[in-house]
């Protein structure tokens, strides 16, 4: 049997404004550089410390957000297994990450309507990771540390560096949406 | 009388705990492998990237998702089963505290949805049970992650509503967050009970293994049925698109009031975590 897979495109971390502009839904990249985890309870101590202090403990501008939370790592290792959670949950939080500069945000799943019209209001890209596929994106994971929040466990914010990590785009900056690419009868319900 | 040793039981479920984290079942891949084949891109590299988790998880000793879930389990329990020990549910809970930290699997539940923290070995469990007769004593276990939990339902039916009544309600809930839930499914469909035992009847379909079809030939046509419309809409692997959005369906089906009609859905991500142990 015959294996085919796409052709991938490198890109680099810091997302620059011409890569971010011409890359399209349904284009499969091949992501290496930095990305931050933020899940659930994490955004909320983010939005919570932008609130409070008008700073956040990471430069905004530029990152890539990856909702996500790893496991612990083996023995011996720095990296945990790690995978993309659904990032629709997180949309309540998303308006002031992206209005401070948020390159993209990285996950998996369709967003909220509301989430994907932020996306295209600020010019960012959601790109998808594979979920349920941990012990293989781990693989292109070689660093991962904690930046703030070591009280929220799997949910603390992190730092990782990524080589070569698979990611397909979801949403493009001119409003191209994987999620409906094939299926129109779903567009009612995005 | 069958006696069942405690110590003897929490190794097994340790066993089982680590295995259904890191080996995907055989049949599953196999299933997956073919959808894989009938796929275009995107759908197809997704597929492609599940199917290469499956087949390095067990070497790497990472699991096959970061998201080592809620650990459920069914409990079939016969009148002649007496266990020497502790009670069940601090047995299996031993079980899962001491596999979770031996082998760095996530602990992801937290002591209560409002005020709780993390409690840090992904205890306690869910358990049910089920009496019945003579020396049975079977485990199944489930674990499933928080994301397809979520697509869970419930739908209280006008009494004498017809099977595409069901499939409407079943169709809307995959339709709006099917995506979100790590397609391709396999969904567990209740029928019938009351609107808090319905989702019981949901679970033990999806506890079922993997192949299993409704015993009552009506019933698993409708099962294929569902599953061939689920698949129409489209949504895929991960949502983007494809034709694979659910592997199978099962229903479960009991006796219920003249004013109602209950139906309840619960859902597996791609990963069917699941495992059963009997003595």
């Amino acid at each position: 049997m015959v294996i085919t897979r796409p052709s991938y495109r490198n890109v680099a971390t810091p997302l620059t404004r011409e890569v971010i502009l011409h890359l399209r839904a349904g284009e499969w990249i091949s992501l290496s550089g930095e990305m931050y985890l933020a899940r659930d309870a994490t955004m909320f101590s983010i939005i919570e410390e932008l609130e409070r202090t008008g700073e956040a403990p990471f430069v905004l501008q530029g990152a890539v957000i990856f909702h996500a939370g790893p496991a612990p790592p083996l023995p011996g290792k720095t990296v945990g297994a790690v995978g993309p959670t659904t990032s629709a949950r997180v949309d309540r939080f998303l308006e002031p990450l992206l209005e401070r500069g948020v390159a993209a945000t990285v996950g998996k799943g369709d967003r909220t309507l509301e989430g994907r019209k932020l996306h295209v209001r600020y010019g960012s890209l959601y790109l998808v990771a594979c979920g349920g596929a941990a012990a293989y994106l781990t693989n292109f994971v070689a660093e991962m540390e904690v930046l703030a929040y070591p009280n929220l466990g799997p949910q603390a914010l992190r730092r990782i560096i990524v080589e070569s990590f698979p990611l397909l785009v979801g949403y493009d900056t001119v409003g191209g949406n994987i999620f409906q690419r094939k299926n129109p009868e779903l567009r009612k319900y995005m | 009388m069958k006696y069942i040793e405690g110590e003897e039981l929490v190794t097994e479920v340790k066993i089982a705990l680590r295995e259904l984290n890191i080996s995907p079942l055989p049949e599953l891949t196999e299933r997956l492998s073919f959808a894989w084949q009938e796929e275009d891109e995107p759908a197809r590299e997704m597929l492609f990237q599940i199917l290469e988790n499956h087949r390095i998880a067990g070497f790497t000793g990472l699991p096959l998702c970061q998201d080592t879930g809620m650990v459920t389990a069914h409990v079939e329990i016969g009148n002649d089963i007496k266990i020497i020990g502790p009670p069940l549910p601090f047995l299996i809970d031993r079980a899962v505290r001491e596999t979770y930290h031996e082998n760095f699997f996530r602990g992801s539940i937290i002591s209560d949805p409002l005020f709780g923290q993390h409690t840090g070995d992904n205890t306690p469990g869910m358990y049910t049970y089920e009496f019945t007769e003579g020396d049975i004593f079977r485990i199944t276990l489930l674990v499933k992650g928080g994301g397809c939990d979520n697509l869970s339902a419930l739908a209280m039916l006008e009494p004498g509503s017809g099977f595409d009544k069901v499939e409407e309600f079943v169709l809307s809930v995959v339709k709006e967050k099917g995506a979100r839930a790590c397609p391709p499914l396999i969904l567990g469909i209740g029928l019938g009970g009351s609107g808090a035992t319905v989702l019981s009847l949901a679970s033990r379909a999806l506890n079922r293994e993997l192949g299993r079809v409704h015993p009552d030939s009506q019933y698993a046509a409708l099962e294929r049925r569902l599953c061939a419309k689920i698949n129409r809409s489209g949504i895929g692997p991960q949502g983007v698109g494809g034709k694979t959005t659910c592997l199978e369906v099962r229903i479960e089906n009991g006796p219920c009031h003249i004013a109602t009609f209950p139906v309840a859905m619960v859902a597996s991500c791609h990963l069917f975590r699941r495992s059963e142990l009997s003595w």
